[in-house]
């Protein structure tokens, strides 16, 4: 097995900086200057343009907004430009150096989760993420959608299947990413369960009709109608 | 790593890749598992049912060739040590076999079975202490016996009693497959090796060997067919 990373260390002081730095200038060059009358509203811009998150995290502002303010901002949009730049590990390193200072956020951690889980492998920190964002996003999809992924790796597929179950009754008609895994990893689990061929294939249906260009999809299909070979070999 | 054999005792030096370091570390005692309910030759009993028949782990140790370091000698023995009358706590210590190699290390304080049955007893009044002990040691036997969502749906006891020769083998197929087809893919990060080894891994485990079995099929019946060996011996050392 060959790492594009050896393992998930923790840059050198120099070394992080100048990744801040990079993202500062990401900043500056879309002209946002943060201030103290426009900081709630770029936070809000940048990292949660969409509902339900933007909801949330303007709760979450309104919550703690006297410890709030110009720096925690500034964080948010370099996370952000982190998260734009799929660097990985930067955005691990940004959430534990920049943000141990403020009150946890659900939604941030379940951002940051995934890429906690797949740098560094720890697994446990990002299922208490996710579990933390469940208990305080009720309607959200996304937290039981990961649990359910993360029960599946454990080998705990009735434990996926429920999480799939909460997820499916959560996610929102329009949102076809979501949605469509949902409905196909609860197709696979429902089949890994106990062979049942047809509410199987009547989810990845549905996964294909939310999002018809889904190859996995497609191909879950074929086999779940043939011989399904699960294993690459 | 070093292998037993009876007559003449010799050590294999085999290289393996493995996703993370915590597996890697953590193969050894899956193999050491594998070592303790391998029956001899000429159906020789293994090392665990000389310990459970009689108590003796000296006994059940024995034939241990003198190459095997005493490292290894000491793993064998906490193996063998007798199961605690209450929770089995040691089996967080177990490698579960294959379907929890890559299982990244949890313990008690992860355990959310065990700490919702906890916090359900702390929660419950009850008549006396000793009506408070006998509930809690009954939790203890359900954790002990129940299948446990973080050893991919084995109980605890099976996780305790650990593999049996089938397994052994179906893992060392299963581990030669995983290495030659991710010996030339790169991953991100130790995360994303183990998320994709270990998505391999919950197909494998529910795909019908040529018997018609699934791995999870024959490993769960093997390991209770161990369980029910060592109530067996147990039960006739008993006076």
């Amino acid at each position: 097995m060959k790492f594009k990373r050896k393992t998930h260390e923790q840059s050198t002081p120099a070394g992080y900086r100048q990744g801040i730095r990079q993202a500062d200038e990401v900043i500056a060059k879309n002209d946002v200057e943060i201030r103290p009358d426009n900081w709630q509203q770029l936070a809000l811009d940048w990292f949660s343009p969409h509902e339900p998150d933007r909801s949330e995290l303007a709760r979450y502002i309104a919550t703690h907004q006297d410890r709030l303010g110009v720096a925690w901002a500034r964080e948010i949009l370099r996370l952000q430009v982190f998260f734009e730049a799929q660097d990985y590990d930067r955005i691990v390193e940004h959430y534990d150096r920049a943000f141990r200072v403020y009150s946890r956020c659900a939604l941030v951690e379940l951002w940051v989760a995934g890429y906690i889980m797949r740098t560094s492998g720890d697994f446990w920190r990002a299922r208490q993420m996710y579990l933390n964002a469940a208990a305080e996003l009720p309607f959200f999809a996304k937290p039981h959608y990961e649990l359910g992924f993360m029960s599946y790796l454990l080998g705990d597929f009735p434990g996926a299947l429920d999480q799939f179950d909460q997820a499916a009754a959560r996610v929102a008609d329009d949102d076809v990413e979501l949605g469509s895994r949902i409905f196909y990893n609860r197709g696979l689990v429902r089949f890994a369960l106990g062979g049942d061929r047809q509410a199987a294939i009547a989810d990845v249906e549905t996964a294909l009709r939310r999002k018809p260009d889904y190859p996995q999809a497609k191909e879950a299909l074929r086999a779940f109608r043939g011989k399904l070979r699960w294993v690459p070999w | 790593m070093g292998t037993v054999v009876n007559d003449q005792p010799r050590v294999e030096v085999r290289t393996r890749s493995y996703p993370t370091r915590a597996s890697a570390e953590r193969s050894p005692l899956m193999e050491f598992e594998f070592a303790v309910n391998q029956r001899g030759n000429k159906g020789k009993p293994s090392m665990a049912e000389i310990a459970w028949s009689t108590g003796d782990i000296r006994l059940a140790l024995a034939d241990l060739p003198p190459i095997v370091p005493p490292r290894v000698r000491r793993e064998f023995q906490r193996l063998l040590l007798p199961w605690p009358p209450g929770r089995y706590v040691e089996a967080y210590r177990r490698s579960g076999g294959i379907l929890n190699l890559f299982t990244p290390p949890w313990d008690e304080k992860q355990d959310e079975v065990w700490n919702k049955l906890l916090a359900e007893w702390k929660a419950k009044t009850f008549a006396d202490d000793s009506t408070k002990r006998a509930a809690l040691s009954e939790l203890e036997q359900q954790w002990n016996d129940t299948p446990h969502p973080f050893f991919a749906g084995l109980t605890p006891a099976q996780v305790m009693v650990g593999g049996g020769p089938q397994e052994a083998k179906l893992a060392e197929e299963f581990l030669t497959q995983v290495e030659r087809n991710f010996a030339k893919r790169e991953f991100v990060g130790e995360g994303d090796a183990l998320i994709k080894t270990l998505m391999v891994l919950r197909g494998w485990q529910v795909e019908p060997q040529r018997n018609g079995q699934t791995p999870m099929q024959i490993i769960t019946a093997e390991r209770n067919e161990l369980l029910t060996h060592r109530a067996r011996a147990l039960a006739v050392r008993k006076p």
